[in-house]
């Protein structure tokens, strides 16, 4: 009698940690997620230098499950964690495709992750 | 309950040929046996020589019914579509097709012919369902995707690409 109820006591205590999909229940109201709309629609989702070899920003398909990126620096600490708001969308949007010159190149002595033209989107749901 | 189900079927089948050739305005009156025929149409093709309303087949052209703009109670996905970066303060705009960057017309498209497969699916640990309705919306194609990393092997991969490796 008691062995059923031992495995049940197991099985209902490894259950949780072997659910381990970041997008189960701990945002149940999807709070998160209108945060990163608010701020991802009056921003932009790229940075002021493009990716040497596309001469456009270009756009990092991360996991929609991503939070925080990282970003690394020289000089005393600008080592930033920041969150990821973007996210890939159905609806086409515009301007497309800029011409050579909008954005600035990487720099010859790179100080800043961000310099190198490579931003993170979240892939979509 | 067998005899139910005879007339039930019995029901049925007298209903579904009074829709192949009357129309569909007697499809009513045959459910008094708790069988429900609903009142809508059932088939896509305007039959009878009535336009329906709802209904596909209007004479406008159109038979397929995509502009109508009526309302009907199955989708028409479609099969590949693109995601673009969104909000109102970019300068510029990323498509996640073709990665990363747009690429000029002659170059051509890479289009994803099975939307289970597509690799944005990949990404994260989750389910999904795909619904295709084919023969105009009278049959439908369920599939049930899910995507999972096998968490053992997902934490030993963890431990190493995060921990052990050296960072070279």
């Amino acid at each position: 009698m008691l062995r059923p109820l031992l495995f049940a006591a197991a099985a209902a205590a490894t259950f949780p940690a072997m659910n381990l999909s970041p997008a189960s229940a701990v945002d149940p109201y999807a709070v998160t997620d209108i945060w990163n709309r608010n701020f991802a629609a009056d921003r932009p989702w790229h940075g002021p230098y493009y990716h040497i070899q596309y001469g456009q920003p270009t756009a990092l398909v991360v996991p929609p499950t991503a939070h925080m990126r990282q970003t690394y620096s020289w000089g005393v600490s600008q080592n930033k964690m920041m969150p990821i708001h973007h996210q890939f969308g159905r609806n086409a949007s515009s301007p497309g495709a800029r011409p050579h010159g909008s954005f600035r190149p990487t720099p010859g002595w790179p100080s800043h992750t961000d310099q190198f033209g490579v931003y993170y989107v979240r892939g979509p749901w | 309950m067998k005899r139910l189900t005879a007339r039930a079927l019995a029901n049925w089948s007298v209903a579904f040929t009074m829709l192949a050739t009357a129309g569909v305005s007697s499809a009513q009156g045959y459910g008094s046996d708790g069988v429900i025929v609903r009142s809508e149409v059932v088939s896509d093709v305007a039959v009878g020589g009535e336009t329906v309303v709802g209904s596909e087949g209007d004479a406008s052209g159109d038979p397929a019914g995509y502009n109508t703009g009526v309302g009907r109670g199955y989708g028409r996905p479609d099969l590949f579509y693109n995601n673009y970066t969104q909000g109102y303060a970019n300068a510029t705009n990323a498509q996640m097709y073709v990665s990363p960057v747009p690429v000029p017309p002659n170059v051509g498209h890479t289009y994803g012919t099975y939307q289970p497969f597509y690799p944005e699916e990949y990404l994260y640990w989750h389910k999904n369902r795909f619904h295709n309705y084919y023969d105009n919306g009278r049959g439908t194609n369920r599939t049930r995707a899910t995507y999972y990393a096998p968490p053992v092997r997902q934490a030993v991969s963890n431990i190493y690409w995060n921990y052990l490796r050296l960072p070279r």
